[in-house]
């Protein structure tokens, strides 16, 4: 798999279950190492030299947990101790604020809804201006409300000169804010282009044909590429 | 930049502690209860002198705190993924468990000062100065004997549950074994046994540590043996941790 993704860009992972999207985040993070090949993150090598690589990525975990005995404000303080930013008590709220979370910051992490856990969870990410902002499932599981709510925040990361790579199962969600797509299965990239421009490629491949109920959507090509199979 | 970090660690890391009551029981009340029966019970005069039955009673709050105390909390956030998410950043890993063995080992200190203040104020058995120093110094290094035990079970076990389950099988007969490490109750044969064990290592230790004139070639292998039990599962328990449980 080779893959560059380009600043102030939003990248689509996708692919089924067992594809290899939290994989490819996971060695980019740094919590597993690639039996072979690179990773840059500009010109920073993670494996050699990952402090510095980290500090340059904001990442949002599948399922992130934090210290269940800590408010919001002091899991906001935390990490920006962590990423060396220094926030007073009134910077820390205000951020909250930012995410309609002011009545909330001396709750639990657990005590929040599931949207406002991805707000938290992205304002964490991003707390040290990242140039690179890696989300794997971002809105997995956000009612429609909570799920437009947080496109536009990656929307506005992106118009910040940010960019942006997301995993998703959701077809809708790589159309809706992913300049590029690329579907992966099994460890291998399988194709990688615009969303409009993956359909325009593969609405004659007879695979693609073959599942398609009328026109061709971003759907019939990702079945038509990994198979109609469940995955577990 | 590492400073910073360790800062924000080590707050995140006690204020947890500190809200944690079960983890504050744990600390304070095993070695109190203890303190107490073997002071009470007619038959306590048979563990040992009343220095030794102090360094028993810290022993326990040492074993509970990281036996049940830590592996607890490190097994649960593990987890949870509150690992991996601290692994994200550049945090690195060795200041995120320096972090969590600080608190333990600060709990371990404020037990062995409440239990020397309670041995002092009710039992009537008080140390010189000195000999307080000692033991406070002797309570950091007996620490990594029952904290090795503890990063053994959450290196050797991943499941939550199987953890909690383990660490109490194996709290309650490791540290019953070393309670006997100076008495003749079960004859010499045991005694021995129970001198070398983990815990009666570190009771004769602490022992030791509480009336240093009488410092002597066997704390000295107290000592010795203590160094080597740390090394052997503090080495299995990082040879084996993982820091995610998927």
């Amino acid at each position: 798999m080779s893959l560059e993704i380009n600043e102030g860009e939003i990248f689509g992972l996708l692919g089924p279950n067992g594809a290899g999207k939290t994989s490819t985040l996971s060695a980019i993070e740094g919590l597993v190492r690639p039996d072979s090949g690179s990773i840059r993150i500009g010109d920073i090598d993670p494996g050699a030299n990952p402090t510095a690589a980290k500090a340059r990525m904001g990442v949002q975990l599948q399922s992130t947990s934090f210290q269940s005995d800590l408010t919001i404000r002091e899991i906001v303080r935390l990490y920006a101790g962590l990423y060396g930013v220094p926030l007073t008590r009134a910077e820390i709220d205000d951020l909250l604020a930012d995410i309609h979370l002011e009545e909330e910051v001396s709750k639990r992490f657990s005590q929040l809804s599931g949207g406002q856990q991805k707000r938290v969870s992205l304002l964490i990410a991003t707390i040290h201006n990242p140039p690179l902002v890696l989300l794997d499932e971002p809105t997995a599981g956000l009612d429609p409300q909570a799920r437009r709510q947080l496109w536009d925040r990656i929307e506005r990361l992106r118009d910040t000169g940010r960019s942006i790579l997301l995993t998703t199962h959701s077809m809708e969600e790589a159309q809706a804010v992913c300049q590029r797509v690329a579907i992966i299965d099994r460890g291998k990239l399988l194709t990688v282009d615009t969303p409009a421009g993956l359909i325009e490629k593969h609405k004659d491949d007879p695979r693609v044909r073959k599942v398609a109920h009328g026109q061709v959507t971003l759907d019939d090509v990702f079945i038509g590429l990994t198979g109609s199979e469940l995955r577990d | 930049m590492l400073s910073g970090i360790l800062t924000a660690l080590l707050r995140a890391d006690f204020t947890v502690q500190l809200r944690n009551g079960r983890a504050l029981a744990l600390a304070l009340l095993p070695p109190l209860v203890l303190l107490y029966a073997q002071f009470a019970g007619k038959r306590g005069v048979q563990l040992g002198d009343p220095l030794f039955r102090v360094a028993t009673s810290i022993t326990f709050g040492i074993a509970s705190i990281a036996i049940l105390g830590y592996t607890a909390t490190v097994a649960r956030d593990r987890e949870k993924g509150v690992f991996q998410r601290l692994r994200v950043s550049p945090a690195p890993t060795w200041t995120i468990m320096v972090s969590r063995l600080a608190v333990q080992l600060v709990s371990m200190l404020v037990m062995t000062v409440v239990v020397l203040l309670a041995a002092a104020a009710v039992e009537k058995v008080s140390l010189d100065p000195a000999a307080y120093l000692l033991t406070l110094l002797t309570v950091i290094f007996s620490s990594a004997v029952f904290l090795g035990v503890g990063q053994a079970l959450v290196g050797l076990i991943k499941s939550t549950d199987t953890i909690n389950a383990v660490g109490r099988l194996v709290y309650l007969p490791l540290f019953g074994l070393g309670l006997f490490a100076h008495s003749e109750i079960f004859g010499t044969t045991f005694e021995t046994i129970s001198r070398w064990s983990p815990a009666g290592a570190v009771s004769t230790l602490l022992g030791g540590a509480m009336h240093p004139a009488a410092w002597n070639a066997e704390t000295w292998e107290a000592l010795l043996a203590s160094v080597l039990y740390s090394a052997v599962f503090a080495g299995v328990g990082i040879r084996w941790f993982q820091w995610s449980t998927r």
